[in-house]
């Protein structure tokens, strides 16, 4: 191969200097870790937001009635006024492939009374076995226990608790609008207090077994107002809802099927953005790498000038001594990347694996009603660690241009006979 | 005796401008058509009828209220309401359950829900009497209009008033100081609601409008009519009776 020479040049050259070509490779190594790392965070942070915000209420998939979003009345139940097989729709929902489980719900907008304080809540009646799976809000306990399914107990959150000033054991009245247009009201005992960590859903969620709640707003057993269900991978939920939409249409009743980046469209736009800002990481950091590569590579070359002299002397073309100084450079950066390699992949792993939890400085908190966690978790993304490597071989390329054009042109005589 | 004169003189002088005007300042109307309407204390029967997008239904109740403070309003029908009663204390509205033998308060942050599911909400049963209190009065329009010389008052929120309404307009016959309608704004001037006052008749020894229509303005075709049966004016009743304790007891 014609060019061999050249790469052997370059690649011997590396070896001249070690202490620089350690700096520098070290540069560009950190470089590496730094965006690989940095996007691993990213996408951890938009993972956590996607599981967070869909994992503690609303689920990945929502089949509602047609009509019933964005009103959310009580009246528009799934198959409108004369309901639906909800045991075999719910059964038909969690047998999809990547359905994890589904769970039916009621909603109603009611008041949550002591007696001498009430608060607005928003009643939720669920399948407490079926809602487990589902939302980790039957999961959050602090004190108590979820509600037993026909009963009058009801599970609310730390903040209702507290403006009510009840605990587990107290009653509470709820009063609530019915759908044939009576107040129903009656009696619960607080079975159990939860923590989601959201102040407002804390302070307005309130929970009872479904029937209970169908009872109290004069809906029949067949009226609910969503299945929510939750998918192994959420990028997968539009796909299904798809799939469900098909699936669902030979029953005859008139439901959506949405998915998360339908329901919650700020968390899709949040994760598209950051999808974009990767790039921009990748090339502010290696925009910086580009100068103190360009410096190395400019010290490298004057030291040999009297070398490159010599070697044009002797009928070296200026073109393969450009060639020589890029081989040097691909080198290093071929060097520089098994070095960031090597010290990246440990670091994801353990990122990745066990997450450093930064609680000691930050407080938990939330991006689009979505509570987060301080912890450093990286989501693996072997194609952006590819992509990285690959700018981080342009970098040191591009910045090589400069010095492996002045090194070509370097006067021959005038350089040997030390002018 | 003298001075006894003279200041009644001052007095005389001072008055007299206004009297002689024949007129009144729109503040002093509208207390009046309020006062008309409430009387030191009143009682009545009446039904309401509620008609949304997706129900219909009918309810009977029995009205009390003394001056501006205290009200108490209990539903008589139909059987699962029964019972079911509101009591205004001052700016405190309760809420008695028969089904479970509680009263509840009804908090500030939710004193624009609906009232037993009709159009009217429970700020409506607190500030009704207070238009004076809370509004500065203008006179907007004053003339015949639909055979009847009217005025159309238009009243904007005193800067320091607690009140939802951006602006109300409304309409009083000349002659019999009698409510003709009702126009409520939001704070951006849309219109929201319109209530409407008919069945003019003497009830309790008073000209008072029998009948009452709440149309919102977002949800055509629905409303709410409040008819009165039956009304009395200055009965014998005392604050005692606008209590929690009776409120539960007289079940």
């Amino acid at each position: 191969m014609a060019s061999g020479p050249w790469w052997r040049i370059g690649w011997r050259n590396i070896g001249r200097n070690r202490r620089r070509t350690l700096i520098t490779a070290a540069g560009l190594a950190f470089g590496y870790l730094a965006v690989v790392v940095l996007i691993g965070l990213m996408d951890g942070l938009t993972a956590e937001m996607i599981e967070s915000g869909t994992g503690v209420l609303s689920g990945q998939l929502q089949v509602h009635d047609v009509e019933y979003r964005p009103e959310r009345k009580i009246y528009d139940t799934i198959g409108g006024r004369d309901g639906a097989d909800v045991e075999r729709l719910v059964r038909e929902i969690a047998a999809d492939p990547v359905v994890e489980a589904a769970a039916p719900r009621v909603f109603a907008g009611g008041l949550v009374s002591s007696g001498e304080s009430t608060v607005a809540g928003i009643l939720m009646g669920v399948d407490p076995e079926l809602e487990a799976e589902v939302s980790s809000l039957m999961n959050g306990m602090v004190r108590g226990r979820a509600p037993a399914a026909a009963t009058n107990e009801i599970l609310i959150g730390t903040e209702m608790a507290r403006q009510l000033e009840v605990d587990v054991g107290d009653e509470l009245i709820l009063v609530a609008p019915a759908a044939d247009g009576s107040m129903g009201n009656d009696l619960y005992t607080v079975s159990g207090v939860y923590q989601s960590g959201m102040a407002e859903l804390d302070g307005s969620y309130a929970v009872v077994p479904i029937g209970t709640l169908q009872i109290l707003v004069a809906l029949d057993p067949g009226r609910i107002h969503e299945i929510a269900a939750t998918v192994t991978d959420p990028w997968m939920a539009p796909e299904a809802a798809d799939r469900l939409t098909a699936g669902l249409s030979p029953l005859g009743l008139e439901v959506e099927v949405a998915a998360w980046t339908e329901l919650r469209p700020e968390m899709l736009d949040y994760a598209q953005l950051a999808d974009g800002w990767r790039f921009v990481v990748i090339f502010i950091v290696f925009a910086i790498a580009i100068f103190g590569v360009a410096n190395t590579m400019l010290m490298a070359t004057y030291e040999r000038r009297r070398e490159i002299a010599v070697m044009l002397a002797l009928g070296t073309t200026p073109f393969s001594i450009v060639r020589s100084v890029l081989s040097e450079a691909v080198a290093l950066g071929i060097l520089s990347l098994a070095f960031g390699a090597a010290i990246t992949f440990p670091v994801m792993f353990w990122f990745h694996n066990a997450p450093p939890d930064l609680s000691w400085i930050y407080g938990d908190y939330t991006i689009f009603g979505a509570l987060i966690r301080p912890r450093l978790r990286v989501e693996y993304n072997f194609a952006m660690a590819l992509w990285t490597g690959v700018a981080l071989l342009i970098t040191a390329l591009v910045a090589s241009l400069y010095p492996a054009a002045r090194a070509a042109r370097v006067p021959p005589a005038d350089t040997l006979s030390g002018l | 005796m003298n001075r006894t004169r003279t200041l009644a003189l001052v007095l005389t002088l001072f008055s007299a401008p206004t009297l002689a005007h024949g007129q009144e300042s729109a503040r002093d109307i509208i207390d009046r058509v309020d006062r008309i309407m409430r009387g030191e204390s009143s009682y009545g029967v009446a039904t309401m009828d509620v008609v949304t997008e997706n129900w219909e239904r009918s309810m009977s109740m029995e009205v009390w209220s003394l001056g501006t403070d205290y009200s108490l309003i209990r539903i008589t029908a139909p059987n699962k309401e029964a019972g079911t009663a509101t009591l205004k204390a001052g700016d405190d509205i309760w809420n008695y359950l028969p089904r479970v033998d509680r009263s509840i308060k009804i908090p500030a942050s939710l004193m624009m829900g609906a009232w037993m599911g009709s159009h009217f909400t429970n700020d409506d049963l607190v500030k009704e009497s207070r238009l004076v209190e809370d509004y500065d009065i203008e006179i907007d329009f004053e003339g015949e209009r639909d055979g009847a010389e009217v005025w159309e008052f238009v009243l904007t929120p005193k800067p320091e008033a607690a009140v939802v309404w951006g602006r109300i307009t409304y309409e009083v016959r000349k002659d019999d100081l009698m409510p003709v309608w009702a126009r409520y704004y939001d704070e951006d001037d849309t219109l929201v609601r319109t209530m409407t006052f008919s069945d003019y008749r003497v009830m309790g020894g008073r000209l008072v409008p029998a009948a009452m229509d709440m149309l919102p303005e977002d949800k055509p075709g629905e409303r709410t009519s409040i008819r009165y049966s039956e009304v009395d004016f200055d009965i014998e009743i005392d604050e005692s009776f606008f209590s929690l304790r009776s409120l539960r007891s007289r079940r």
